[in-house]
């Protein structure tokens, strides 16, 4: 809403500023000290704007006429306006002079877009306006360069539109396919629902039959155990009475029993230690990476979905798609985060024993070491023993090879500074950046991918399956008679088969229940329009250091072998302009790493920049169609069309 | 070149281990004076102790007083603390006087006697032009003192004066003539002890340890240790660097407070994260003492010495049940023992008798404060590290962007290419010449640091000549001493010899320093030295300099002479038409003549805050007038109440600059909410508001050196409220500034001394003087002040930088006294050039007495043959403290007639109390006029 206002505004005041330029164009172009006398009236209101003519209509009219500052402060008169001495605090009445501190002024620019400067600027000796409005004391003379620099805004910003042009069809595209996929996955939500139902139901009768055979087995294995015993004890009857006189050799004999007996115990434990580690494993394995469970099932699925299913499958090993670096990247996470655990275990007496442990050390350090260490204090940095270059360690945070692009964006009229004031938006700069990419690059170079597969349905898709299921459990339950004994081994064998198999197909089924679930619940935009940013990770390489951006996952540097995180995903900000990163590793001496994400359109999802602009905050640029919304493209249509009625008649210089 | 995985795992988990986490004040890497035998000694000798007298007292051939100093007699040899010294052979001792009052006292070995080695005499730091002020001495007249059976050897100095060398006991010191009133002394407690250098003999053991370093102390002991007297002291004060209070807390005797048990220690270290209160040494070493009283007003005390010092304050009453000596009872004093490792005695007494006399004296001998360049005068931005190019545009931007302006913007160390100074890291600043010309287009500058450790690697220029030429300080063992610091392995340019610091210089010029451009300035950082590795996070003092001079003798003047060549290489790049502009962190007497310093590693803290006022004004006291702390504190993350108070009272630093650890968050002015940003910008611009007011009292400083901030006792030395008030200071004599150092404080509590009114600035509201007042804390700025009876100059309109300002107009603000009276002085130059010194300048004297302001030339007539000229007007004169404000003015000699209105004090936003205003008189400040209001 605000943002239709804004440009309504601007609409206006670059309409009522067209019609002052067509009235006073001579003036303008024109030495402002020659043209003292003859153009008063255009002295009088130099550096207003034009929705302010109305305030200073009063002065006008007559020489003795005053009027009240814009606050009520203080009264004027028009020999007050514009004589270069401040009556206003509020600087009302000096709109054309450096005389009030806090006063605007406002250049034309015919040809370009007008803007107000600071006050502070006027008669600086620098030339702030295209028109060179701003410097008429003649101190310095300054070239229009309106209709120069407005032709390369204009450009810039025509690649720009060209890029909304393109930008906004593949977003539509994009919240189409995204509506289209989330209907479908909302479908097979419920659908797996249902068949969860099923499944458990017939899961819980399966578990019922085969506790009910264990049962006869135990039985069996009781009775047998019991004859087993009686006739033992007979044997070891007869025995005694043969082993009278020699008891030295069975005592030695029972210590061997014992010991062998602790073996056996310690066998017992060990294995009960592994199934511990096992389980544990399994746990790490699930908080490394929760949303990827299902990769981690998938793994140790059974063989006869994987055969049953090879399609998948295939994707799922195939190296392209990468799933398994991730995968190996998960597992060293759990693993670092376990040994960060234990380094950090005793945050309290940490801090204090690292001191001492230094401070007892520096003495009997080696002179170098020493040297290292000290300035370790200053820069936080870690003493690596350093062979060329000790510098390195510090330059990591830098990015290496600016694009020339980004250092033409500085010079002329493209500064930033005045591309804020031309552009009225706070990204415009980086936007026409991420055009000059947009333009050339295809998805072949776009080193996005998808990090794990769970958009793809990894259950089976035939109807039959589950029907199947149900058919042969119910042939099992047919077939099998129950309660005889001795129980029959091969029955009893299918109806363990079946009852694994469904089980591992419930935890399955589950599993990407809950995955789905947990997927619809993010926030993909209003037109859910960062659908397919799910799953998906964006790299960008910088130096030696890789940056990964993961929405609604996380982002991180990868260096080598070693990851740190910058931050879990946190939500969108400023309007889905910015993705937020929180809570990553600690930094020394410094807050927890975090990661902004600023949106820029552009054709493709791919990441153009990473900055730490300050420490351990880092900030990425990603352009992405998903952000090339159609009344932007509206906005920088109607400023085009401003940009090119303004030509200005004459080229004469000031 | 990789590094195998496996090694780089072995670090990290090294790493770990050490890993920094919270870090503080390392105390015990420091020495205090127990672990420092030469101090030990000295503090443990009693009153009396000395038993050297003054023999063979002469006028030499030169004009100055001779005599030897022997010990008594043996039969007297009953003292048990000092040993009998064996080696002692006559020491020679000369006074010699000088104009302004001052006298110069030397004692050192006879060199007729062949002593072991010449102890070091600091060269570079007296001023020839002082030592052309000598006045011969024509006869010695000799006199009883008190009851003495001895004679007293009397001198007359400038003034009304006397220097008297008693002969028995040995005594020093300086008299009012006519009343004999003393005003310092010298061994009046009879501590003098002088260790005179001795062959090794078989057994002794002369080195000594400090942790895992060994000094060999080839010289064996070789101190001196004196007492100092100051009469009729209230308090002394001087001695920097320490970050503690104005009035030097006693250190010994009575009345010691919880951490001042060590003596103020003066040897230049690297300390990190350095405490807020404490007499340990810091950065810099200035050993002159300044002493004010109620009573007599100001003495100094200066002993130029460049080794390690100590300096014990006695407590009142420290002395007690000593029986001894001959000084007058009655009389107040402070007493204090001043301990040096090494060199010679070569001490100056002043005799004031104002506080402002006394900078004048020391600074007559040291050198008066540089003048500085315009733009050096305005705010400051750095930051360790503005990263790259774009940075620095972004930064650059930003400022403009918000309206806030800037003059400098710095690089640290990282834009070098492996801290290889005098170079580019080449990625990250492919362009520095055209990054500074853009910068330049703004009137703005750069400044890049150049540290004194030179990375010892073959393909470094800098390495390759100074290794080659044998330019390098060395080790005990004579081969280039080998450090540790920024860029790893490193040597030091041994800056001692002229001939080395030559070459230094030259490696300014354009030709040397590749990407240098006339807007770049100089940094120099960690030029104590800092070695890492070192002991103390220093050179070892048996490292040797040109001359074979131990770095003992002169560590403390290392970074001077680094800082001085530095300073002349900028001379010499603009083939001296361009005043430098070098900011350096070490400083010994005469770094004023060279520069600016800072007081180093802060933290951003409010205790560092209210800290950072002592600090200043004691390097304005002991010369050095051009300093700053660093604004929002080096380490930590100020919050937006501490940055903004910081940025309110660092407006009124002479040295105005914010600095930032790498570590830190970024912490630019605009970063912490509109409001915020606002406050800091309203501070920045209070600063640029009194620019004119600013480099007129920096040229005061060059003329006479009064420091351009002032502790109130210099304005009122005899308001004795004030003496012991360094939370508020004085700018030139019209400002008083007064910080607010608490967390969302609600009051401020403020002395306004003397028994004129004090004019509000932020209301022009009137305050009695001679009052404490209670303020509300007011979040627009911090308290501050015009002194009654003061004309403050000041350019309002606000531009990007001060080169833009060039040409603005001025207002006066005039501060009616009870008498309806006012004075003041506006001082202008190129801004730029050496040209000043040829008479390129304006200085005008402004009165405003009986109803009339008058402008006239307040330059010595005939001052040079060059003339500067300015066409900047006068748009706005404000008149404060006078009711009812008059109708019209009347100007000549135009005889013209300006308007009288009512505006406000300065121009902001809303309603304001408004005052008297001379519209647009637009007399040209150069001329002569005056104003006749009716």
């Amino acid at each position: 809403m605000n943002k239709k206002k804004k440009i309504g505004g601007l609409r206006r005041l670059f309409e009522i500023s067209i019609v002052i330029i067509i009235g006073c164009i001579c003036a303008i172009t024109r030495s402002a000290a020659a043209a003292a006398a003859k153009d008063d009236q255009f002295l009088l209101l130099l550096g207003v704007s034009p929705q302010d003519e109305d305030y200073y209509k009063g002065l006008l009219s007559s020489p003795s006429s005053t009027i009240k500052c814009k606050d009520g402060s203080f009264k004027f008169s028009t020999s007050q306006l514009n004589d270069d001495f401040c009556d206003c605090p509020d600087a009302s009445d000096e709109p054309g002079t450096s005389a009030c501190p806090n006063g605007k002024f406002y250049c034309k620019n015919a040809g370009h877009i007008p803007f107000s400067l600071y006050s502070s600027r006027v008669n600086d000796g620098i030339c702030d306006c295209c028109d060179g409005s701003d410097e008429y004391d003649g101190k310095v003379k300054c070239p229009n360069t309106c209709w120069e620099a407005g032709k390369v805004a204009r450009e810039r910003l025509k690649m720009k539109i060209a890029t909304y042009q393109q930008g906004v069809t593949v977003r539509n595209r994009l919240v189409e396919q995204a509506k289209l996929a989330i209907a479908k996955e909302e479908a097979e939500l419920s659908k797996l629902k249902n068949e969860e139902k099923i499944l458990k139901g017939l899961v819980e009768q399966l578990q019922e039959r085969k506790e009910q055979i264990e049962k006869a087995e135990e039985k069996e294995r009781l009775q047998k155990e019991k004859e087993d015993k009686e006739r033992k004890e007979t044997e070891e009857a007869n025995l005694k009475e043969k082993q009278n006189g020699e008891q030295v050799e069975s005592s030695e004999a029972d210590a061997l029993k014992n010991d062998i007996h602790d073996k056996i115990g310690e066998q017992v434990e060990s294995s009960e230690a592994d199934a511990l580690k096992n389980e544990m494993h399994d746990k790490i394995g699930l908080l490394g990476d929760s949303s990827s469970s299902q990769d981690v099932m998938e793994g140790h699925g059974d063989s006869e979905s994987e055969a049953q299913h090879g399609e998948f499958d295939v994707k799922e090993e195939s190296p392209i798609g990468d799933v398994k670096p991730l995968q190996e990247d998960s597992l060293l996470h759990a693993t670092e985060k376990e040994e960060q655990l234990t380094v950090d275990g005793q945050p309290g007496l940490d801090t204090g024993n690292q001191a001492e442990v230094e401070e007892d050390n520096s003495e009997s350090l080696s002179k170098e070491e020493l040297g290292r260490l000290v300035a370790s204090r200053w820069t936080g940095e870690k003493t690596e023993p350093q062979t060329q270059e000790v510098s390195s360690a510090k330059d990591k945070n830098h990015g290496t090879e600016e694009e020339d692009a980004y250092g033409e964006e500085y010079s002329g009229y493209d500064s930033e500074e005045d591309e804020h004031r031309y552009d009225n938006n706070d990204d415009g700069d980086n936007e026409d950046q991420m055009d000059d990419f947009g333009g050339e690059d295809h998805d072949d170079s776009s080193p996005s991918y998808k990090s794990e597969s769970d958009d793809e349905p990894d259950l089976p898709a035939e109807p039959s399956w589950l029907e199947k299921i149900q058919k042969s459990v119910r042939r099992i339950f047919q077939a099998v008679t129950f309660f005889q004994t001795p129980v029959d081994k091969s029955e009893a064998a299918r109806v363990r088969k079946e009852y694994d198999e469904s089980s591992a197909k419930l935890s399955k089924l589950q599993s990407r229940i809950s995955s789905l679930t947990h997927k619809l619940k993010h926030d993909f935009g209003r037109e859910k329009e960062f659908y397919s940013f799910y799953g998906q990770c964006f790299e960008n390489k910088q130096n030696k250091y890789v940056y990964k951006i993961c929405p609604f996952k996380q982002a991180s540097q990868v260096e080598g072998h070693s990851t740190t995180r910058l931050g879990s995903w946190e939500k969108f900000e400023d309007s889905y302009k910015v993705m937020q990163f929180l809570n990553g590793d600690k930094c020394w001496n410094g807050p927890d790493r975090s990661m902004k994400v600023k949106l820029r359109c552009g054709l493709n999802n791919e990441v153009t920049d990473v900055d730490e602009p300050s420490r351990c905050e880092y900030l990425a640029l990603l352009s992405t169609p998903a952000v090339c919304v159609e009344e932007k493209l509206k906005e920088l249509q109607d400023k085009l069309d401003m940009m090119n009625k303004e030509q200005p008649t004459s080229h004469d210089e000031l | 070149m990789k590094e195998s995985p496996n090694l780089i795992f072995h670090v990290l988990f090294l790493l770990l281990l050490i890993s920094p986490s919270v870090f503080s004040w390392k105390k015990d890497e420091f020495r205090n004076c127990n672990q420092t035998p030469f101090c030990k000694r000295a503090r443990s000798r009693k009153p009396g102790a000395c038993n050297l007298i003054a023999t063979e007292v002469s006028i030499s051939d030169d004009g100055d007083l001779t005599a030897k100093l022997i010990p008594k007699t043996p039969e007297n040899n009953e003292s048990q603390d000092t040993p009998v010294e064996v080696d002692s052979k006559p020491l020679l001792l000369t006074i010699s006087v000088y104009r302004d009052g001052i006298l110069r006292l030397k004692i050192d070995e006879d060199q007729s006697l062949n002593p072991p080695k010449k102890r070091f005499e600091v060269p570079d730091v007296i001023l020839d032009e002082f030592l052309s002020k000598k006045l011969y001495l024509q006869r010695l007249s000799e006199e009883k003192i008190d009851n003495d059976s001895g004679f007293s050897s009397v001198v007359y100095l400038d003034g009304d004066y006397e220097g008297v060398l008693r002969h028995d006991p040995f005594e020093v010191f300086v008299r009012e003539r006519g009343n004999g009133k003393r005003v310092l002394s010298i061994n009046s407690n009879g501590l003098f002890d002088f260790e005179q250098l001795r062959e090794k003999k078989e057994g002794d053991d002369w080195e000594e340890r400090f942790r895992s370093h060994t000094d060999t102390r080839p010289y064996g002991p070789q101190s001196i240790s004196f007492d100092v007297s100051f009469f009729g002291a209230d308090i002394v004060s001087g001695i920097p660097e320490h970050a503690t209070s104005l009035a030097l807390k006693p250190t010994s005797g009575p009345g010691v407070e919880d951490g001042f048990s060590e003596p103020y220690r003066l040897f230049n270290l690297d300390v990190f994260e350095y405490l807020h209160e404490s007499p340990f040494g810091l950065y810099g070493s200035i050993p002159f003492m300044f002493s004010h009283g109620k009573a007599r007003g100001s003495s100094g005390f200066f002993w130029l010495n460049a080794a390690e010092m100590q300096i014990d304050v006695f407590g009142t009453g420290w002395d007690a049940g000593q029986d001894k000596i001959m000084m007058p009872v009655d009389e107040k004093r402070i007493d204090t023992l001043w301990m040096s490792e090494a060199g010679v005695v070569d001490a100056f007494f002043f005799v004031g008798p104002g506080p402002k006399d006394v900078v004048r004296q020391y600074t007559s001998v040291t050198g008066r404060p540089a003048m500085p360049q315009l733009f050096a005068t305005a705010y400051h931005q750095c930051r360790w590290n503005y990263r790259d190019e774009e940075d620095v545009f972004g930064v650059d931007s930003k400022f403009d962007e918000h309206d806030i302006p800037y003059d400098v913007l710095w690089l640290d160390i990282e834009h070098t290419d492996g801290k290889r100074y005098f170079t580019w890291d080449k990625v990250l600043f492919p362009n520095p010449e055209e990054m500074q010309n853009k910068l330049a287009a703004k009137g703005r500058h750069m400044v890049t640091i150049v540290d004194p450790h030179i990375k010892r690697d073959d393909n470094y220029y800098i390495h390759k000549e100074a290794s080659d030429n044998g330019y390098y300080v060395k080790d005990a063992s004579n081969r280039d001493f080998d450090g540790w610091c920024w860029p790893g392995s490193s040597s030091y340019v041994d800056v001692v010899n002229p001939d080395i610091r030559s070459w230094w210089a030259d490696k300014f010029s354009y030709g040397n320093y590749i990407g240098s451009t006339p807007s770049l300035y100089i940094w120099n950082d960690m030029n104590e030295p800092s070695v890492f590795n070192g002991p103390e996070v220093t050179m070892p003092r048996d490292a040797l300099h040109f001359g074979g001079t131990e770095h003992r003798e002169l560590h403390n003047a290392y970074g001077y002479y680094f800082h001085m060549a530095t300073s002349n290489g900028l001379v010499k790049r603009g083939n001296g038409k361009d005043r430098p502009f070098v900011l350096s962190r070490a400083f010994f007497p005469g770094t004023q003549r060279y520069g600016a310093v800072w007081t180093g590693d802060n933290t951003a803290e409010w205790d560092h805050l209210r800290v950072s006022v002592p600090m200043l004004l004691t390097l304005g006291l002991t010369g050095i007038s051009f300093s700053g702390a660093d604004v929002g504190g080096f380490f930590g993350n100020p919050e937006p109440d501490l940055l903004v108070r910081w940025y309110q009272l660092g407006a009124y630093y002479p040295f105005f600059r914010a600095h930032a650890h790498q570590d830190t968050k970024r912490r630019e002015p605009w970063l912490f909410g509109e409001r915020n940003t606002q406050l800091i910008r309203e501070a920045i611009h209070t600063r640029y508001m009194f620019l004119p007011y600013f480099y007129t009292l920096f040229r005061e400083a060059n003329i006479t050196g009064t420091p351009v901030i002032r502790p109130l006792w210099m304005e009122f030395p005899a308001d004795e409220e004030t003496f012991s008030n360094d939370e508020a200071f004085m700018v030139g004599n019209g400002l008083l500034v007064q910080g607010v150092y608490t967390e969302r404080a609600k009051h401020v509590s403020v002395y306004l001394p003397g028994d004129q009114s004090w004019y509000d600035l932020r209301n022009g509201a009137t305050y009695k003087g001679g009052k404490r007042h209670k303020f509300e804390a007011l979040e627009d700025s911090v308290p501050a002040f015009q002194r009654a009876g003061t004309i403050i100059p000041r350019k309002d309109r606000f531009r990007r930088s001060s080169t833009q300002m060039d040409k603005d107009p001025y207002t006066l603000v005039i501060a009616l006294n009870s008498s309806k009276e006012a004075e003041g002085e506006l001082y202008i130059d190129d801004g730029k050039s050496f040209n000043f010194e040829n008479g390129a300048y304006i200085h005008r004297h402004l009165k405003f007495s009986n109803g009339k302001l008058t402008s006239s030339n307040a330059a010595p007539s005939g001052a040079g043959g060059n003339k500067f000229s300015t066409d900047c007007t006068v748009e706005r004169i404000i008149l404060l403290g006078l009711s009812p404000a008059p109708k019209s003015a009347l100007i000549e000699p135009a005889n013209q007639k300006v308007g009288i209105e009512m505006g406000p004090l300065t121009i902001r936003p809303g309603k304001s109390p408004s005052f008297a205003t001379i519209r647009k008189p637009n007399v040209r400040i150069a001329d002569n006029w005056t104003i006749k209001i009716s």
